[in-house]
């Protein structure tokens, strides 16, 4: 029906039509465009500057000007010795992050839910959201203060002990402890509301007609509680999954130190050394250029599994 | 179900714990706080490391920065972020899914931290107070949540204003944002917090240090006073004998003041934020 309406109308009318809705809303457009330009300016002028990775750059020549060398950064990059380094490091900050910090906020979320005194809840909830709110650099900050050898408190603690002190922020041994602790202490609280808004739809009722059935307490959480919140924990692990390769460059990156780089690099603190630091900017642009790609397609075959298995999709 | 209350109590006080801990240090002699001891009340009470903090004009101009770039960047984020939020919600645009994908993608895809760094610096944005303000104007984040919340506003207020004579501006500036407040609020919070937290763009793009915000600068010190333990292990404490502050004490005052802040004003916004974020994991 719809069609053979439009169908009679000839071109030229349909153009006309569109035009006048399109002068209709001229202020409109007037208020999207500084947007527009600002996007253009400052993300999509970018990407073509992402053409860099496929050059080998010269500063008088530019950008277009300078010569096509193909995969060549790319090729250098997967042959470099620390390409296996920066990926295994990369892969196991997020592994570790994503084995004890991505339960963190679900478990919270799920105490915080039994908690009948309100002002008691309310009153974590706040407390939990501070380190949100605070930059990396002032938990960084703090860490130091308190892990320091000289008076802080965690060494004061061990020395009351009889232990000795502990310089847990520049020894190996204790970086990915402090990254998956500091990860969890800084994002748990906040991480917490999402599934929080979840299970405040779960129907009493259910609830209700299970404890009839005589089902205990973890019963429910398990056969209730957990499938009720199954989609948010899914979307959640999809973008976690598609961040892999992120790994937190903020809290990396501070808390790296001469002695853990080994075990700290990773890919994006690699693209801004290799990139600001020694100014090779076009094996740097390659290298993040690489990431984006390879973490599209993680994202998206995440996506593809958990939308068979758990049927939750972001897209 | 006690048990449940301990630990719930245990993580509050794990939270705010480190924040109360390096307030009172701040608040105690640095002479007298590495001898340990300090912990829920100052021993040795002195504002001394505040009064320092605020003479040390490194520190003083990196928060007056910080300040500045906050307001700015709060006001500027919230006009063109109203802007576009507006306009795409209205239903009857021609072009609105192009231009929401046109925003969109911007999330899934980027030039990288090289080709934006090249494009600052022929901006000659990277020798400039502008640094901060003008590359950081939209967020795809801040627009879906206030364009969201628009779209809850019912459309005959818009069309009996019409009638009346307003235009988009007037309809926007005097009917959608009054309306609006606690979404208002919300962005306000999280672009202000954005840009006072922020370090990156100080560090690693900006190249006069006399501009650093005080973020960029904590960072700074951080990796000074970092470098400097690992090699002069243990001359702290004979340094702190001879002056009653330190330069950890000085840092730790400088940590309350970028705290400070965000503690005096997050707990007030917390029903709108907690509103805020769900719609934004809902509809992202």
């Amino acid at each position: 029906m719809k069609s053979t309406i439009t169908g009679s109308i000839s071109r030229h009318e349909r153009a006309r039509i569109v035009w006048r809705q399109i002068m209709k809303h001229k202020m409109l457009y007037l208020f999207i465009l500084p947007c527009v330009v600002w996007l253009l300016v400052f993300c999509y002028y970018p990407m073509y500057g992402a053409l860099l990775a496929f050059k080998d750059y010269n500063y008088n020549l530019g950008i277009l000007g300078s010569p096509w060398v193909g995969l060549k950064n790319f090729r250098e990059f997967v042959r470099s010795p620390e390409f296996w380094m920066v990926m295994k490091n990369t892969v196991i900050i997020s592994g570790l992050k994503l084995l004890f910090g991505f339960p963190a906020p679900i478990i919270l979320a799920l105490l915080l839910n039994e908690v009948k005194a309100r002002k008691f809840k309310r009153a974590v909830q706040t407390m939990s959201y501070l380190p949100n709110f605070v930059s990396w650099v002032v938990v960084v900050s703090l860490m130091t203060i308190i892990f320091t050898p000289y008076g802080g408190i965690v060494n004061n603690i061990r020395k009351g002990f009889g232990l000795d002190s502990i310089f847990f922020m520049g020894e190996k041994a204790y970086f990915y402890p402090m990254v998956v602790l500091s990860d969890i202490w800084k994002n748990a609280g906040w991480g917490s509301i999402i599934y929080l808004s979840a299970l405040s739809g779960v129907s009493q009722e259910l609830y209700e007609a299970a404890m009839v059935d005589g089902a205990g307490h973890l019963k429910c959480t398990w056969h209730i509680t957990l499938p009720s919140i199954k989609g948010t924990i899914g979307i959640m692990f999809i973008f976690a999954v598609g961040g892999i390769l992120n790994a937190g460059f903020d809290q990396v990156f501070l808390l790296q130190q001469p002695a853990n780089t080994q075990i700290s690099e990773i890919l994006d603190t690699f693209v801004l050394k290799t990139g600001l630091n020694y100014g090779r900017f076009e094996y740097a642009t390659a290298i993040g250029l690489f990431k984006s790609v390879f973490a599209f397609a993680l994202m998206a075959i995440t996506n593809k599994i958990s939308d068979k298995f758990m049927e939750v999709s972001i897209w | 179900m006690v048990f449940n209350y301990i630990f719930l109590a245990l993580f509050g006080f794990i939270s705010l714990y480190p924040f109360w801990y390096v307030l009172v240090a701040s608040l105690n002699t640095g002479r007298d706080f590495v001898k340990g001891g300090v912990y829920f009340w100052p021993r040795e009470f002195t504002l001394e490391n505040f009064a320092h903090a605020f003479k040390d004009s490194r520190i003083f101009d990196s928060l007056t920065i910080s300040t500045a770039r906050t307001l700015l960047g709060v006001l500027l984020g919230l006009f063109f972020t109203a802007l576009i939020a507006y306009a795409l919600s209205i239903k009857t645009l021609p072009g609105k899914t192009f231009f929401t994908f046109f925003f969109y993608f911007t999330t899934i895809f980027s030039g990288g931290m090289i080709p934006y760094y090249m494009l600052l610096r022929d901006m000659g944005l990277t020798k400039s107070f502008w640094l901060y303000v003008i590359p950081t104007i939209f967020s795809f984040f801040n627009f879906l949540l206030l364009r969201t919340y628009f779209d809850t506003i019912p459309p005959e207020l818009r069309e009996s204003a019409q009638i009346d004579g307003a235009g988009e501006g007037k309809i926007l500036f005097r009917i959608y944002l009054p309306l609006s407040k606690p979404v208002l609020a919300t962005l306000a919070l999280f672009i202000g917090v954005g840009h006072w937290n922020d370090w990156f763009m100080g560090a690693y793009y900006q190249s006069r240090a006399a501009l650093y915000p005080a973020a960029t600068l904590l960072q700074k010190l951080l990796g000074e006073a970092t470098a400097s333990s690992t090699i002069k292990l243990g001359q702290e404490t004979n340094l702190s004998a001879m002056t009653s502050y330190t330069s950890q004490s000085l840092q730790m005052a400088f940590v309350m003041l970028l705290t400070m802040p965000i503690v005096v004003v997050y707990p007030f916004l917390q029903k709108y934020y907690v509103k805020g974020v769900m719609v934004g994991s809902v509809k992202g």
